[in-house]
Protein backbone atom coordinates (compact mmCIF):
# COMPACT_ATOMS: atom_id res chain seq x y z
CA UNK A 1 0.00 0.00 0.00
CA UNK A 2 2.62 2.52 1.05
CA UNK A 3 4.05 1.55 -2.67
CA UNK A 4 1.05 2.95 -4.11
CA UNK A 5 1.30 6.02 -2.38
CA UNK A 6 4.66 6.50 -3.56
CA UNK A 7 3.84 5.94 -7.45
CA UNK A 8 0.99 8.68 -7.08
CA UNK A 9 3.01 11.60 -5.88
CA UNK A 10 4.12 12.55 -10.05
CA UNK A 11 0.40 12.37 -10.45
CA UNK A 12 -0.93 14.06 -7.81
CA UNK A 13 2.27 16.97 -8.48
CA UNK A 14 0.85 17.42 -11.90
CA UNK A 15 -2.74 17.72 -10.85
CA UNK A 16 -1.56 20.28 -8.34
CA UNK A 17 -0.18 22.66 -11.17
CA UNK A 18 -2.82 22.56 -13.34
CA UNK A 19 -5.18 23.42 -10.75
CA UNK A 20 -2.59 26.17 -10.53
CA UNK A 21 -2.61 27.39 -13.65
CA UNK A 22 -6.02 27.84 -14.07
CA UNK A 23 -5.95 31.41 -12.08
CA UNK A 24 -2.81 32.92 -14.61
CA UNK A 25 -4.57 31.69 -17.44
CA UNK A 26 -7.58 33.84 -16.73
CA UNK A 27 -5.35 36.40 -15.12
CA UNK A 28 -3.68 37.06 -18.37
CA UNK A 29 -6.39 37.09 -20.26
CA UNK A 30 -8.49 39.87 -18.68
CA UNK A 31 -5.10 42.23 -18.50
CA UNK A 32 -4.48 41.45 -22.61
CA UNK A 33 -7.97 42.12 -23.09
CA UNK A 34 -8.09 45.54 -21.16
CA UNK A 35 -4.81 46.42 -22.81
CA UNK A 36 -6.23 45.58 -26.07
CA UNK A 37 -9.46 47.84 -25.29
CA UNK A 38 -7.09 50.71 -24.05
CA UNK A 39 -5.07 50.69 -27.21
CA UNK A 40 -8.41 50.74 -29.36
CA UNK A 41 -9.72 53.44 -27.55
CA UNK A 42 -6.30 55.97 -27.54
CA UNK A 43 -4.15 54.61 -29.87
CA UNK A 44 -1.72 57.13 -29.43
CA UNK A 45 -1.25 55.31 -25.93
CA UNK A 46 -0.58 51.92 -27.73
CA UNK A 47 3.11 52.09 -26.39
CA UNK A 48 2.76 52.79 -22.82
CA UNK A 49 -0.50 50.59 -22.73
CA UNK A 50 1.69 47.92 -24.27
CA UNK A 51 4.21 48.28 -22.18
CA UNK A 52 2.23 48.07 -18.63
CA UNK A 53 0.60 45.12 -20.44
CA UNK A 54 3.96 43.40 -20.06
CA UNK A 55 4.54 43.92 -16.80
CA UNK A 56 0.68 43.17 -15.41
CA UNK A 57 1.66 39.83 -17.61
CA UNK A 58 5.16 39.16 -15.56
CA UNK A 59 3.37 39.62 -12.76
CA UNK A 60 0.61 37.27 -13.12
CA UNK A 61 2.86 34.64 -14.91
CA UNK A 62 4.28 34.51 -11.80
CA UNK A 63 2.23 32.39 -10.14
CA UNK A 64 1.88 29.92 -12.95
CA UNK A 65 6.03 29.73 -13.23
CA UNK A 66 5.90 29.22 -9.18
CA UNK A 67 3.71 26.46 -9.75
CA UNK A 68 5.98 24.96 -12.06
CA UNK A 69 9.06 25.18 -10.30
CA UNK A 70 6.95 23.15 -7.31
CA UNK A 71 5.92 20.43 -9.74
CA UNK A 72 9.37 19.40 -9.91
CA UNK A 73 10.33 19.79 -6.80
CA UNK A 74 7.60 17.55 -5.35
CA UNK B 1 16.67 8.01 -34.57
CA UNK B 2 15.23 5.04 -33.06
CA UNK B 3 18.31 4.94 -30.95
CA UNK B 4 17.14 7.56 -29.04
CA UNK B 5 14.11 5.64 -27.47
CA UNK B 6 15.27 2.54 -27.53
CA UNK B 7 19.14 2.60 -26.45
CA UNK B 8 17.81 3.38 -23.14
CA UNK B 9 16.35 -0.15 -22.47
CA UNK B 10 16.71 -3.01 -24.65
CA UNK B 11 13.45 -3.00 -26.22
CA UNK B 12 12.29 -5.66 -28.96
CA UNK B 13 10.02 -3.59 -31.16
CA UNK B 14 8.83 -6.89 -33.12
CA UNK B 15 7.38 -8.16 -29.72
CA UNK B 16 6.69 -5.87 -27.19
CA UNK B 17 3.71 -3.78 -27.88
CA UNK B 18 5.13 -0.59 -26.05
CA UNK B 19 9.00 0.70 -26.07
CA UNK B 20 8.97 3.58 -23.20
CA UNK B 21 12.54 5.78 -23.30
CA UNK B 22 14.41 5.86 -19.73
CA UNK B 23 14.46 8.86 -18.50
CA UNK B 24 13.13 12.73 -19.54
CA UNK B 25 16.66 13.68 -18.45
CA UNK B 26 18.12 12.00 -21.43
CA UNK B 27 16.76 14.07 -23.35
CA UNK B 28 18.43 17.06 -22.09
CA UNK B 29 21.66 15.83 -20.14
CA UNK B 30 24.15 14.99 -23.36
CA UNK B 31 26.12 12.97 -22.40
CA UNK B 32 29.77 13.78 -22.40
CA UNK B 33 32.57 13.73 -24.91
CA UNK B 34 35.67 14.70 -22.49
CA UNK B 35 36.59 16.33 -19.52
CA UNK B 36 39.17 19.25 -19.17
CA UNK B 37 40.29 19.43 -16.14
CA UNK B 38 37.16 19.40 -13.65
CA UNK B 39 34.79 20.57 -17.01
CA UNK B 40 32.79 18.06 -18.79
CA UNK B 41 32.38 18.77 -22.62
CA UNK B 42 29.30 17.74 -24.21
CA UNK B 43 27.15 18.34 -27.79
CA UNK B 44 25.70 20.90 -25.49
CA UNK B 45 28.74 23.11 -24.40
CA UNK B 46 29.78 22.83 -28.38
CA UNK B 47 26.48 24.47 -29.28
CA UNK B 48 26.77 27.23 -26.75
CA UNK B 49 30.17 28.19 -28.04
CA UNK B 50 28.67 28.03 -31.62
CA UNK B 51 25.58 30.45 -30.61
CA UNK B 52 28.23 33.33 -29.63
CA UNK B 53 30.23 32.81 -32.66
CA UNK B 54 26.93 32.91 -34.63
CA UNK B 55 26.25 35.96 -32.93
CA UNK B 56 29.67 37.39 -33.29
CA UNK B 57 29.70 36.13 -37.08
CA UNK B 58 26.27 37.99 -37.76
CA UNK B 59 26.91 41.55 -36.61
CA UNK B 60 30.57 41.25 -38.05
CA UNK B 61 29.20 40.33 -41.47
CA UNK B 62 27.05 43.08 -41.08
CA UNK B 63 28.80 45.86 -40.41
CA UNK B 64 32.16 45.07 -41.42
CA UNK B 65 32.39 47.48 -44.36
CA UNK B 66 29.34 49.74 -44.20
CA UNK B 67 28.14 51.46 -47.01
CA UNK B 68 25.58 54.82 -47.44
CA UNK B 69 23.38 52.45 -49.67
CA UNK B 70 23.44 49.70 -47.42
CA UNK B 71 23.84 45.31 -48.87
CA UNK B 72 21.55 42.55 -48.21
CA UNK B 73 23.77 41.62 -44.79
CA UNK B 74 23.86 45.16 -43.53
CA UNK B 75 19.94 46.05 -43.50
CA UNK B 76 18.91 42.77 -42.05
CA UNK B 77 21.64 43.41 -39.61
CA UNK B 78 20.73 47.28 -39.32
CA UNK B 79 16.86 46.25 -39.26
CA UNK B 80 17.85 43.98 -35.92
CA UNK B 81 19.74 46.42 -34.07
CA UNK B 82 17.01 49.04 -34.77
CA UNK B 83 14.19 46.94 -33.74
CA UNK B 84 16.60 46.36 -30.13
CA UNK B 85 17.29 50.30 -30.10
CA UNK B 86 14.56 51.72 -30.62
CA UNK B 87 11.52 49.57 -30.11
CA UNK B 88 12.93 48.29 -27.22
CA UNK B 89 15.78 50.48 -25.51
CA UNK B 90 14.12 53.98 -26.64
CA UNK B 91 10.47 53.28 -26.11
CA UNK B 92 10.60 52.15 -23.36
CA UNK B 93 13.87 53.23 -21.16
CA UNK B 94 14.05 56.69 -22.84
CA UNK B 95 16.28 58.93 -23.87
CA UNK B 96 19.09 57.15 -21.23
CA UNK B 97 17.81 54.00 -23.66
CA UNK B 98 21.36 53.96 -25.72
CA UNK B 99 23.41 53.56 -22.75
CA UNK B 100 22.04 49.46 -22.58
CA UNK B 101 21.96 48.77 -26.11
CA UNK B 102 24.79 46.57 -26.44
CA UNK B 103 23.65 44.77 -23.28
CA UNK B 104 20.26 44.10 -24.55
CA UNK B 105 21.56 43.54 -28.11
CA UNK B 106 23.52 40.88 -27.01
CA UNK B 107 20.68 39.54 -24.62
CA UNK B 108 18.24 39.50 -27.78
CA UNK B 109 20.46 38.03 -30.10
CA UNK B 110 22.26 34.92 -28.24
CA UNK B 111 18.56 34.09 -26.65
CA UNK B 112 17.33 34.19 -30.43
CA UNK B 113 20.26 31.98 -31.59
CA UNK B 114 19.86 29.42 -28.74
CA UNK B 115 16.28 29.07 -29.17
CA UNK B 116 16.85 28.81 -33.16
CA UNK B 117 18.84 26.01 -32.52
CA UNK B 118 15.69 23.90 -31.31
CA UNK B 119 14.54 23.68 -34.49
CA UNK B 120 17.40 24.13 -36.84
CA UNK B 121 17.81 20.78 -38.81
CA UNK B 122 21.70 20.24 -37.28
CA UNK B 123 21.65 21.49 -33.92
CA UNK B 124 17.85 19.81 -32.82
CA UNK B 125 18.56 20.97 -29.08
CA UNK B 126 18.10 24.33 -27.47
CA UNK B 127 21.41 25.26 -25.18
CA UNK B 128 18.44 27.56 -22.94
CA UNK B 129 16.81 24.32 -22.28
CA UNK B 130 19.60 23.93 -19.83
CA UNK B 131 18.43 25.79 -16.42
CA UNK B 132 22.61 27.13 -16.38
CA UNK B 133 21.95 29.56 -19.02
CA UNK B 134 18.70 31.63 -18.68
CA UNK B 135 19.69 31.74 -14.78
CA UNK B 136 22.70 33.31 -16.01
CA UNK B 137 21.31 36.39 -18.18
CA UNK B 138 18.37 36.65 -16.06
CA UNK B 139 21.24 37.28 -12.73
CA UNK B 140 23.21 39.51 -14.83
CA UNK B 141 20.19 41.60 -15.50
CA UNK B 142 18.87 41.21 -11.77
CA UNK B 143 22.97 42.68 -11.12
CA UNK B 144 22.14 45.68 -13.70
CA UNK B 145 18.89 47.25 -11.90
CA UNK B 146 19.53 46.93 -8.66
CA UNK B 147 23.01 48.31 -9.35
CA UNK B 148 21.18 51.29 -11.04
CA UNK B 149 18.80 51.46 -8.84
CA UNK B 150 20.99 52.65 -5.66
CA UNK B 151 23.26 54.25 -8.25
CA UNK B 152 20.58 56.26 -9.41
CA UNK B 153 18.03 56.86 -5.81
CA UNK B 154 20.89 56.34 -3.37
CA UNK B 155 18.82 54.58 -0.56
CA UNK B 156 16.24 56.20 -1.56
CA UNK B 157 15.47 53.42 -4.45
CA UNK B 158 14.86 50.70 -1.31
CA UNK B 159 12.91 52.81 0.50
CA UNK B 160 10.45 54.21 -1.75
CA UNK B 161 9.92 50.20 -3.03
CA UNK B 162 9.63 49.03 1.01
CA UNK B 163 7.45 52.06 2.05
CA UNK B 164 5.23 52.92 -0.86
CA UNK B 165 3.58 56.50 -0.71
CA UNK B 166 1.01 56.50 -2.93
CA UNK B 167 -0.77 53.97 -0.71
CA UNK B 168 -2.89 54.75 2.06
CA UNK B 169 -0.53 54.60 5.47
CA UNK B 170 -2.75 51.34 7.08
CA UNK B 171 -1.73 49.51 4.11
CA UNK B 172 1.78 50.25 3.35
CA UNK B 173 3.67 47.66 4.81
CA UNK B 174 2.02 45.47 3.32
CA UNK B 175 1.95 46.74 -0.17
CA UNK B 176 5.46 47.33 0.99
CA UNK B 177 6.32 43.73 1.81
CA UNK B 178 4.67 42.59 -1.39
CA UNK B 179 6.48 44.79 -3.83
CA UNK B 180 10.08 44.05 -2.12
CA UNK B 181 9.38 40.03 -2.26
CA UNK B 182 8.11 40.62 -5.95
CA UNK B 183 11.13 42.85 -7.14
CA UNK B 184 13.73 41.33 -5.66
CA UNK B 185 13.06 37.66 -5.24
CA UNK B 186 10.03 37.21 -7.83
CA UNK B 187 11.91 38.74 -10.87
CA UNK B 188 14.89 37.60 -11.41
CA UNK B 189 13.38 34.32 -10.49
CA UNK B 190 10.12 34.22 -12.96
CA UNK B 191 12.66 35.78 -15.68
CA UNK B 192 14.88 32.59 -15.85
CA UNK B 193 11.81 29.79 -15.39
CA UNK B 194 9.71 31.64 -17.77
CA UNK B 195 12.63 31.17 -20.72
CA UNK B 196 13.89 27.83 -19.42
CA UNK B 197 10.24 26.47 -18.99
CA UNK B 198 8.86 27.71 -22.36
CA UNK B 199 11.95 26.30 -23.91
CA UNK B 200 12.39 22.78 -21.94
CA UNK B 201 8.41 22.34 -22.54
CA UNK B 202 8.96 23.12 -26.75
CA UNK B 203 12.10 20.44 -26.50
CA UNK B 204 9.88 17.56 -24.67
CA UNK B 205 7.07 17.97 -27.14
CA UNK B 206 9.03 18.20 -30.30
CA UNK B 207 10.94 15.30 -29.41
CA UNK B 208 7.64 13.24 -28.53
CA UNK B 209 5.81 14.05 -31.23
CA UNK B 210 8.36 13.61 -34.20
CA UNK B 211 9.91 10.60 -31.95
CA UNK B 212 6.40 8.73 -32.16
CA UNK B 213 5.89 9.74 -36.15
CA UNK B 214 9.56 8.31 -36.80
CA UNK B 215 8.73 5.43 -34.77
CA UNK B 216 5.02 4.24 -35.86
CA UNK B 217 6.25 5.01 -39.81
CA UNK B 218 9.51 3.77 -39.82
CA UNK B 219 10.51 1.36 -36.64
CA UNK B 220 7.55 -0.84 -36.84
CA UNK B 221 9.07 -2.95 -39.80
CA UNK B 222 5.45 -3.33 -41.88
CA UNK B 223 2.78 -1.14 -43.61
CA UNK B 224 -0.35 -1.41 -42.01
CA UNK B 225 -2.66 0.64 -39.35
CA UNK B 226 0.29 1.33 -36.72
CA UNK B 227 2.26 3.33 -39.60
CA UNK B 228 -1.11 4.93 -40.64
CA UNK B 229 -0.68 6.22 -36.95
CA UNK B 230 2.64 7.51 -37.83
CA UNK B 231 0.93 10.08 -40.41
CA UNK B 232 -1.49 11.41 -37.99
CA UNK B 233 2.34 12.02 -35.11
CA UNK B 234 4.01 13.67 -38.17
CA UNK B 235 0.95 15.65 -38.57
CA UNK B 236 1.23 16.83 -34.65
CA UNK B 237 4.53 17.38 -35.18
CA UNK B 238 4.56 19.41 -37.75
CA UNK B 239 1.81 21.69 -35.91
CA UNK B 240 4.18 22.15 -32.77
CA UNK B 241 7.32 22.91 -35.00
CA UNK B 242 5.26 26.11 -36.26
CA UNK B 243 4.36 26.57 -32.67
CA UNK B 244 7.86 26.74 -31.52
CA UNK B 245 9.01 29.22 -34.09
CA UNK B 246 6.58 31.19 -32.88
CA UNK B 247 7.90 30.64 -29.28
CA UNK B 248 11.28 30.58 -29.91
CA UNK B 249 11.50 34.02 -31.07
CA UNK B 250 8.61 35.43 -28.76
CA UNK B 251 10.88 34.21 -25.43
CA UNK B 252 13.52 36.19 -26.97
CA UNK B 253 11.60 39.17 -27.42
CA UNK B 254 9.95 39.00 -24.18
CA UNK B 255 13.03 38.39 -21.79
CA UNK B 256 15.04 41.33 -23.77
CA UNK B 257 11.47 43.54 -23.69
CA UNK B 258 11.22 42.72 -19.68
CA UNK B 259 14.87 43.21 -18.87
CA UNK B 260 14.42 47.06 -20.49
CA UNK B 261 11.17 47.54 -18.21
CA UNK B 262 13.04 46.58 -15.15
CA UNK B 263 16.08 49.00 -15.90
CA UNK B 264 13.69 51.07 -16.66
CA UNK B 265 11.40 51.32 -13.30
CA UNK B 266 15.15 51.54 -11.79
CA UNK B 267 16.18 54.62 -13.60
CA UNK B 268 12.55 56.15 -13.47
CA UNK B 269 10.97 54.48 -10.21
CA UNK B 270 8.59 57.25 -9.82
CA UNK B 271 6.25 55.99 -12.52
Amino acid sequence: MTGDIELLKGAIALIGYGLGAVGPGIGIGIVVGNAITAMARQPEMAGTVRTTMFLGIAFTEALALIGFVLFFIA
Amino acid sequence: METLILASESCDIKNEVVCAPANVLELFKLPTWFHIGGLEFSRSTFLLFLASFVVMGILWAGLRNPKLVPGKMQLIVEDLVGFVRDGIARDIIGPEGTKYVPYLLSLFLFILVGNLFEIVPFTLYPITSRMAIPALLSLITYVIFVFVGFKKNGIRYFTDIAWPKSVPVALRWLVGLIEVVSTFFLRPLTLAVRLFANLVAGHLMLTLMLGSAAFFLVGVGDIGLKSALGLGWFGVGVGIYLFEVVVAVLQAYIFTLLSAVYIQTSVHPEH
